[in-house]
């Protein structure tokens, strides 16, 4: 078991080595952040505000021939400039050369930069002043904000029940999702897991498909399970509930991170088991703040849940999306004002009750 | 010998060679004292004695028994056997004092039960009686973070009196308390160390305290023993040896 040559071996040698291993890896990343500057700056000077902006070509040709000639020649470009180490990326990554050309260059390519996307992006949303001060557009819109303000109440009954199934779906998309959040949750915890090879491989693959899940909006899962299952509350519901468990898993996972060492030690310390010492020495230090989220997360999802309906998701949404559909705006004025009311209920006492437990 | 310590190297990842060959041994019923500077690895010390961290090479042996590299329910077995109190009192905040008491006892406890917190009654009796010998049997339903720094700390005594411990470490229990609390804290530790024989090593930084409390005192500096002893041998010289020139020595009563 004595291993004499990891104790005698001198620490400087060990920091330097790890140093020297950092720097080549940050070289590595700063030559990739490079070539994919140098790309982006010559696509987006050439395609968007050369042929799009300047010659006002409707229909941009494209072919891969003339992307791949581009990229090819932003790797040269990019390689030999991040290892000149004057570049931007190696700037970012703190390995570049402490001299003027490095400043210079740093500063112009960044604003060089700023600007093209700036620009590029004025052109791609189409930013039209007219458009807003249009006598046709003011009139659209004061005929909409017309009838908002007077609004049919004809409709009160089935908006409301619209809206109660709603509030449904959002609470049990939430109840549904404590149990399941709460397992992953300790999966997720690096703390938790660090200690050995098995867990933190279930640790690094538990993380890579929550992220994935949680970056798809509930909108898109909504549109995903009103094929799978069917369009209507039930759709809407498991939409919320994925990503709700997404979410919610990855704050609980860094509550967990964030808790006190020195209980979960001292526990440990007794001889207490692994699940022993997470029962009694983690858990009573996140409970609150899961109890916080949970809350904070049904507030949110009774806004998403009104959005979702617009995609068949069922609820309050889906009526409104009939309404708008039938431009009957009186009707689309009286749910508009439903679910601000709800909404801003829904903040009020989520609030409250997040303020009595802590 | 309930303690054997032989040539014991610690290297963290990070590089820091925290104890180079440290050697020595510990006769049951000692009230031993780790002093030295900060940083000179008396932390490191104790916790790979109750293997909170593994040593990288040497070897610990508690009660005979080689534990430098034991794992899984053996090493639960050792820890079980060995009390530690720190310098944070690390209770758990929102838990009543019983029930941070009753923790102590979960190396012997089943898992299911301590889950649902089902004990026996002789549990708590034991945990009450914990309680007693550092006198807030009077607190028991209390949240433990309510309490005093000093109060804290006796409830961590008495969650560590709760494992019997046949060896009780304790990691500068008083370095965040006034003079006066530390010095009833440490009657504790003495009265544990007279009345069961529980052998007890303590790091302390205050020499006054260690000459009044300690049986024998071993002094550290950057990982290395440097000084063995009676407490009444540690002279001026020595002192300016442990902790350098320019110490002067501060009294606490
Ligand atoms: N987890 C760790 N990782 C890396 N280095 C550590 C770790 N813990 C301690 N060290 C280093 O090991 C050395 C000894 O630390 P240790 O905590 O044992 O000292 P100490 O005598 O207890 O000091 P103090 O009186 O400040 O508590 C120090 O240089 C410290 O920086
Ligand atoms: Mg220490």
């Amino acid at each position: 078991m004595i291993n004499n040559s990891e104790v005698d071996l001198f620490p400087q040698k060990i920091i330097s080595d790890k140093k020297k291993k950092s720097d080549k890896l940050n070289l590595v990343k700063a030559v990739l952040l490079d070539i994919f500057f140098v790309f982006y700056s010559i696509v987006v000077v050439q395609r968007a505000i050369y042929l799009k902006y300047i010659l006002e070509i409707r229909d941009l040709p494209f072919s891969w021939n003339q992307i791949f000639i581009l990229f090819v020649a932003s790797i040269f470009i990019g390689t030999a400039w991040a290892l000149s180490r004057t570049s931007l990326s190696c700037k970012l990554f703190g390995i570049a050369k402490d001299n003027k050309t490095t400043k210079w260059t740093v500063e112009i390519f960044a604003w060089f930069l700023f600007d093209i996307t700036f620009i590029a992006g004025w052109i791609v949303t189409k930013i039209s002043i007219v458009s807003i001060f249009s006598g046709e557009g003011l009139a659209g819109a004061e005929r909409l904000f017309g009838a908002m303000f007077r609004p049919e109440f004809g409709i009160f009954d089935d908006a409301l029940f619209a809206m109660i199934e709603t509030i449904y779906i959002a609470l049990i998309a939430t109840l549904i999702s404590i149990p399941p959040t709460l397992i992953l949750s300790f999966f997720t915890a690096r703390n938790l897991m660090k200690d050995n090879k098995i867990s933190f491989t279930i640790y690094y693959v538990l993380r890579i498909i929550l992220n994935f899940i949680r970056s798809i909006e509930p909108l898109i899962w909504a549109i995903i399970f009103s094929v799978w299952v069917g369009i209507g509350p039930f759709a809407g519901m498991i939409a919320l509930l994925v990503h709700t468990i997404a979410s919610n898993a990855k704050l609980y996972s860094e509550a967990i991170e964030g808790i006190e060492e020195g209980p979960v030690e001292a526990i440990s310390a007794t001889g207490a088991n692994k699940i022993q010492i997470v029962w009694h020495a983690v858990v009573p230090q996140i409970i609150l703040p899961f109890l916080s989220f949970t809350i904070y997360r049904w507030d949110i999802n009774v806004r998403m849940a009104t959005i979702i309906g617009l995609v068949g998701g069922g609820g309050i949404g889906t009526m409104l999306m009939q309404y708008q559909g039938l431009a009957r705006w009186h009707e689309v004025g009286l749910i508009i004002l439903m679910i601000a009311f709800v909404v801003w209920i829904m903040d009020y006492i989520s609030a409250k009750i997040r303020e009595a437990i802590y | 010998m309930i303690l054997e310590i032989q040539n014991l190297h610690k290297v963290y990842n990070n590089g820091t060679h925290a104890l180079k060959g440290v050697s020595f041994s510990v006769k049951e019923g000692e009230f031993l004292v780790v002093i030295g500077l900060s940083g000179s690895g008396k932390s490191t010390l104790l916790r790979s004695i109750n293997r909170l961290i593994e040593p990288t090479s040497g070897t610990v042996r508690f009660l005979g028994k080689d534990i430098t590299h034991i794992k899984g329910e053996e090493l639960r077995k050792i820890k079980s056997q060995i009390g530690m109190v720190f310098q944070q009192f690390n209770l758990i905040k929102r838990r009543s004092v019983l029930s941070n008491v009753i923790n102590g006892k979960l190396g012997s406890l089943g898992t299911f039960n301590s889950i649902i917190e089902k004990y026996s009654d002789e549990v708590y009796k034991e945990a009450y009686n914990c309680l007693d010998i550092v006198g807030i049997g009077d607190k028991a339903k209390v949240r433990s973070d309510s309490l005093s720094g000093g109060q804290q700390q006796r409830v961590a005594i008495a969650r560590s009196l709760m494992q019997n411990p046949k060896l009780l470490l304790a990691d500068e229990p008083v370095a965040s308390l006034d003079p006066a609390t530390s010095n009833s804290i440490m009657q504790y530790f003495e009265r544990i160390n007279k009345d069961f024989g529980t052998t007890v090593i303590c790091n302390l930084h205050f020499l006054s305290l260690v000459r009044r409390y300690a049986t024998r005192v071993i002094a550290l500096k950057a990982g290395e023993i440097i000084y063995e002893g009676a407490p009444s041998d540690i002279n001026e010289a020595w002192f300016k040896t442990i902790y350098g020139e320019e110490a002067e020595e501060v009294e606490i009563r």
